[in-house]
């Protein structure tokens, strides 16, 4: 009741809180198409003048959209249908079909979904009938019978283009890029993907078919035009309702921006990656930080979205682990230095532990083989450890070789926040020899 | 379906005809102004019997169905209006509140309405509803995909019908109305065996004043299945009807597969544009698409094609040829071009007709398919692949001796490829038959499939007149562009000649030829503001074409990769080079990694990072990785050349 009366005293910075929040989630959650895509425009004009060339002219092209994940591919698509959906000349004259290599795995899966996008004939509310080999040769006639100037263009969407390459015999694309070359029904094809050598993956006659344009999306941005992006992505716009929060708001992110912690944490991620989605990620972490009695970004908010960011989860588990489990571990880690990253069993660990406890057995406890056993099991539950490749289960369970799957920084960085860990068992972690 | 009819209808005469309506028979009232004569439509309200509620729903209801209980159809999707010729008789409709025991009535002909059905649940019907015809639901003109097929089944099939005289109608509708109902009512059973209605008599009383000795009774309508009556109601008014119509139809909730879909795409709203300029225009004329009025450099495969189809058919004999080449060097192009010769000739009557099909192995979705396909587009008939597979057999061994040949492209042969070889068999087999009359072409890639992956008995079969098309040479390459440009000045000669020397050099694919230059005609006209550029596609253009369809990304991939992909790749060959392979595990990479974050003063990063920053260098093929869950013991091999990776690291 209390916080509730504090909120209506607040009404106006609650109200505003509110605005920011939502208008700034729909930007970094990409639920909203920017004005015009940055950084892409040729590629843009690119696009948009092919599939206006199929709208209008009602001449078949077919087109890759290539880039690393987060570069945009899908925004730049988006962007253009949209601008394109403007144009009166365009927008009762293009039929759309959407399809994704995650959703179709299979071209059976995939003529449906055609057919029922299309509203073929065969299609009877939500449902297609026919069979397979009867939804393929009815797409193909309904595509055969039209022509260039009387048919209405469909343009056909594949995201995850790679995948569609998988199917048995590339049955779809095969038709697909043939009709796109041939005097038949208009159509656009656009795929995209974020593999580089996916024409490689396609079958020669397929390949001779498809046209070969290749929409590349790779960002040469520079550190200047990253931070940038970072002020106008949290800035607002200047319909926010609020004139004078929305001053204060701006003239915060412009400090945040310049601040030198700032600066180097976003250094750091721009050096990790370029894309923008794993920066929307970190922006949108701070955000939610942001509440009535902190209405503003401060630096400290990023540094810790930051670290949350960059946490190492397997680390983090270490930190769940008893002192039984974290010796074999250690245990292991010598094991490994020993060996050179041989893999090694149950017994191994186990003498290798037996050994440090009879150094310093005055701390340890000296645990009996099946608790032992069953710390091993934990972990290998827990995929700190795994079993080699190919090592049978036939084999008892205690010569069953195993690898581990930690990076020896990730166990030394673990025991130095290990809660009370005991002072012999960091020594004989850090210690060279066993 | 059931569908109950209500209008109000000018009724100056009425006129009895036969129709017949798909393969059932009416007999029905068709309602006609002598003064104009179009047709009519009926507008009504569908109700759905018990019989044709899902099985599972009907415990929704709560109790026992009553027989004679039908549901107010609650659907929007389903088209109210019919044509009047296809109504068949009237029932009495009466609605009751929900809670109102079922009258103890032995007339079959009334049904009761107490609750609607919306497709998912059973809701309570208003009996305003049902009183008055003016406030029925909303009109919708949609038609449904099923009730728009009938439409279109009857119209082929309308042609035999008769007009009697009203007696005459009635009176052999009688007779057959007796007779019938007993076998309607067993094939009401056979539908359903959970259906406790007796027979499908209803009716429908729609206008409250309409009292039942108004109504002059009609057995009009006979079908195979059904039979119906049309009722109608003289009120006070007598040029008004009120006419209680009965309409049996498929039904609306559970459609029927639709057997005579076209395929068609829909038609375009706007008209196409033509092209404005010279370079549209070029570009129209260089799409693959577009058909040349001739194929240059083909003459001689055209012509060895030509007379062997020419002399099969001249001879009435058959016969198998193979035609082999890499993609794009036009070889299904000069079998059409033949085609078309030929059958100018034989239009001409210089040749015996033919008849042409043709097949192609990637547009089905199994070899045995090639069977289905084929005996469709001999004989239109549909059939399973055994069956079509035993049909064409018998067609072709046949020995009544056949009127015309039949000539079969076979595209994609390899793809009709099985482990018995049967299809590929009988398609070779086929020809040799005494009087099978059949010339088949086979086209492939490669020049030694019958070598490769036919067994003997069905190489031998093939034959050996084989042909091979050589990919294109520039010169050839030019001439097609050319050709295909017909002295439309758009190129510069250089530019063509380099188009053309670099695809031959290549491979030979005039479709990539083409699809360079029309893609040099659009990076031509985005320059065309540029006041050096004379209008005409020049060498910088047609390079800037060729760079971007040839080019590899990769080196432009690594140039862009952010600071940390970039230590990785550099990590990933040193520690190539200190193992001496070309595989190594994420760990030691990760290793080599932070060493030259230290070199480059760089924070070392920690291992979840590394993990995603190798992730995403794998996601684009830079790298070659094992699957994720490996984590650090996950192999990585590069997908560049170092020498790539060097070069595009250095130029930075």
């Amino acid at each position: 009741m209390s916080k509730r009366k504090a909120r209506d005293a607040h009404l106006p910075i609650g109200e505003c809180i509110t605005q920011v929040q939502q208008i700034l989630r729909e930007r970094f959650c990409e639920r909203l198409l920017p004005d015009r895509p940055e950084g892409v425009e040729a590629q843009y004009k690119h696009l948009l003048e092919l599939l206006r060339r199929t709208a209008i002219h009602g001449e078949s092209n077919s087109v890759l959209i290539v880039g690393p994940r987060g570069a945009g591919k899908t925004m730049l698509l988006q962007c253009v249908l949209r601008d394109l959906q403007k144009e009166e000349k365009v927008q009762k004259n293009l039929l759309q079909v959407h399809l994704s290599g995650l959703l179709q795995t299979d071209d059976r899966t995939a003529l449906k979904e055609i057919t029922r996008q299309l509203h073929l004939e065969n299609v009877v509310g939500d449902k297609v009938f026919g069979s397979f080999a009867e939804n393929l040769a009815f797409l193909l006639e309904a595509l055969k019978k039209g022509n260039r100037s009387s048919s209405c263009p469909v343009l056909f969407v594949l995201d995850e283009f790679d995948l569609f390459a998988h199917h048995k015999n590339q049955t779809l694309l095969y038709n697909l890029f043939d009709v796109s070359q041939s005097a038949q029904a208009p159509i656009a094809v656009v795929g995209v993907t974020c593999r580089l050598d996916v024409l490689e993956l396609l079958e020669k006659r397929v390949k001779s078919r498809f046209s070969h344009r290749q929409i590349h999306l790779l960002s040469s941005l520079n550190f200047t035009q990253y931070l940038e992006r970072v002020w106008t992505q949290l800035s607002l716009p200047d319909s926010f309702p609020d004139k004078k929060f929305a001053q204060e708001w701006n003239a915060g992110v412009k400090t945040l921006c310049e601040d030198k912690s700032v600066e180097e944490v976003l250094q750091r991620h721009f050096n990790s990656s370029k894309d923008f989605r794993s920066l929307h990620m970190l922006l949108m972490l701070c955000l939610s930080r942001v509440s009535v009695a902190k209405p503003t970004i401060k630096p400290a908010d990023l540094l810790e979205a930051s670290r949350m960011c960059f946490a190492d989860a397997t680390a983090n588990m270490l930190h769940g682990l008893s002192i039984l489990e974290l010796c074999l571990v250690i245990a292991i880690k010598h094991l490994n230095d020993v060996y050179e990253g041989e893999p090694f069993n149950l017994q191994m660990v186990h003498n290798e532990f037996k050994k440090f406890l009879h150094r310093k057995s005055n701390s340890m406890y000296n645990f009996e083989q099946p608790v032992v056993m069953k710390a091993f099991e934990h972990l290998q539950q827990l995929e700190l450890i795994r079993p080699v490749d190919g090592s049978s289960a036939k084999v008892q369970r205690e010569y069953q070789l195993m690898r581990l799957t930690l990076d020896h920084s990730q166990i030394m960085d673990a025991l130095q926040k290990y809660p009370q860990c005991p002072t012999d068992v960091k020594q004989w972690a850090m210690s060279a020899f066993g | 379906g059931l569908a109950i009819l209500r209008t109000n209808l000018k009724w100056p005469n009425l006129i009895f005809t036969l129709f017949h309506f798909e393969t059932l028979t009416f007999f029905v009232l068709c309602l006609s102004l002598p003064e104009n004569g179009q047709q009519m439509k009926a507008v009504v309200q569908w109700f759905m019997r018990v019989s044709e509620l899902p099985v599972n729903k009907l415990k929704l209801l709560g109790r026992e169905p009553h027989p004679q209980e039908i549901f107010y159809y609650e659907c929007r999707n389903c088209d109210n209006e019919v044509n009047v010729e296809s109504i068949l008789r009237p029932v009495k409709v009466k609605h009751l509140d929900s809670n109102d025991p079922f009258p103890d009535s032995s007339d079959k002909d009334t049904l009761y309405v107490k609750l609607s059905w919306d497709s998912k649940v059973f809701g309570v019907v208003n009996s305003t509803v049902m009183e008055s015809p003016a406030e029925g639901p909303s009109r919708r003109v949609l038609p449904t995909p099923d009730h728009a097929i009938m439409q279109k089944a009857s119209l082929g099939e309308v042609g035999c019908s008769s007009v009697g005289t009203p007696a005459n109608v009635e009176a052999e509708s009688l007779h057959s109305a007796t007779k019938l109902s007993a076998s309607k009512c067993l094939s009401a059973k056979r539908r359903n065996a959970t259906a406790r209605t007796p027979g499908v008599r209803k009716r429908l009383e729609l206008s409250s004043e309409c009292s039942h000795k108004d109504f002059k009774m009609q057995p009009l309508c006979r079908t195979r299945e059904q039979q119906g009556f049309l009722y109608i109601s003289n009120t006070k008014n007598h040029h008004f009807l009120t006419v209680s119509l009965l309409f049996l139809q498929i039904s609306p909730g559970t459609p029927k597969t639709p057997r005579h879909a076209t395929p068609s795409i829909p038609i375009r709203s706007l008209q196409t544009q033509q092209p404005a300029n010279i370079l549209e225009e070029a570009r129209a004329r260089l799409h693959v698409s577009s058909v040349p009025e001739s194929l240059p450099c083909r003459e001689q495969e055209f012509q060895d094609i030509y007379s062997f189809v020419e002399s099969k058919i001249i001879d009435n004999t058959g016969g198998c040829m193979y035609i082999s080449g890499v993609p794009g060097t036009g070889k299904t192009a000069t079998v059409h071009e033949v085609i078309r010769c030929l059958q100018h000739a034989a239009d001409m009557d210089e040749i015996p007709s033919f008849h042409f099909i043709e097949i192609n192995g990637m547009k089905m979705t199994d070899p045995h398919q090639a069977y289905v396909q084929i005996l469709q587009k001999l004989t239109g008939q549909k059939a399973t692949p055994d069956h079509a597979a035993v049909l064409l057999e018998k067609r072709f061994s046949n020995l009544a001796p056949r009127k015309e040949t039949i000539v079969m492209l076979v595209d994609e042969l390899d793809l009709l490829w099985t482990r018995k070889q049967n299809v590929m068999y009988n398609l070779f087999d086929w020809p040799t038959r005494r009087h099978a009359r059949l010339v088949v072409l086979t086209i492939a890639n490669t020049m030694d499939l019958p070598e490769r992956i036919m067994i003997n008995r069905v190489a031998s079969r093939l034959g050996l007149t084989r042909m091979s098309f050589q990919p294109y040479s520039f010169k050839q390459l030019q001439e097609i562009i050319m050709s295909r440009l017909n002295k439309l000045k758009a190129f510069e000669e250089d530019a063509l000649q380099l188009v053309s020397r670099k695809v031959a050099a290549l491979s030979g694919d005039a479709r990539r030829c083409l699809d360079i230059c029309r893609r040099a005609t659009e990076i031509c006209e985005h320059s065309a503001a540029d006041p050096s550029s004379t209008g005409l596609v020049g060498m910088s253009h047609v390079m800037e074409a060729l760079n971007e369809m040839f080019s590899s990304a990769y080196i432009t991939a690594i140039r862009c990769a952010s600071t940390q992909e970039q230590l990785f790749l550099r990590a990933a060959i040193a520690e190539f080079r200190r193992l001496g392979l070309e595989e190594a595990t994420f760990q030691q990479v990760f290793v080599q990694h932070q060493a030259l974050c230290r070199i480059e003063g760089l924070r070392p990063i920690g291992v979840s990072e590394g993990l995603a920053v190798c992730q995403r260098l794998g996601a684009c093929r830079l790298l070659l990785l094992e699957p994720s869950h490996l984590g650090v013991l996950q192999h990585i091999r590069l997908n560049v050349s170092q020498d790539d990776i060097f070069y595009a690291l250095k130029a930075d």
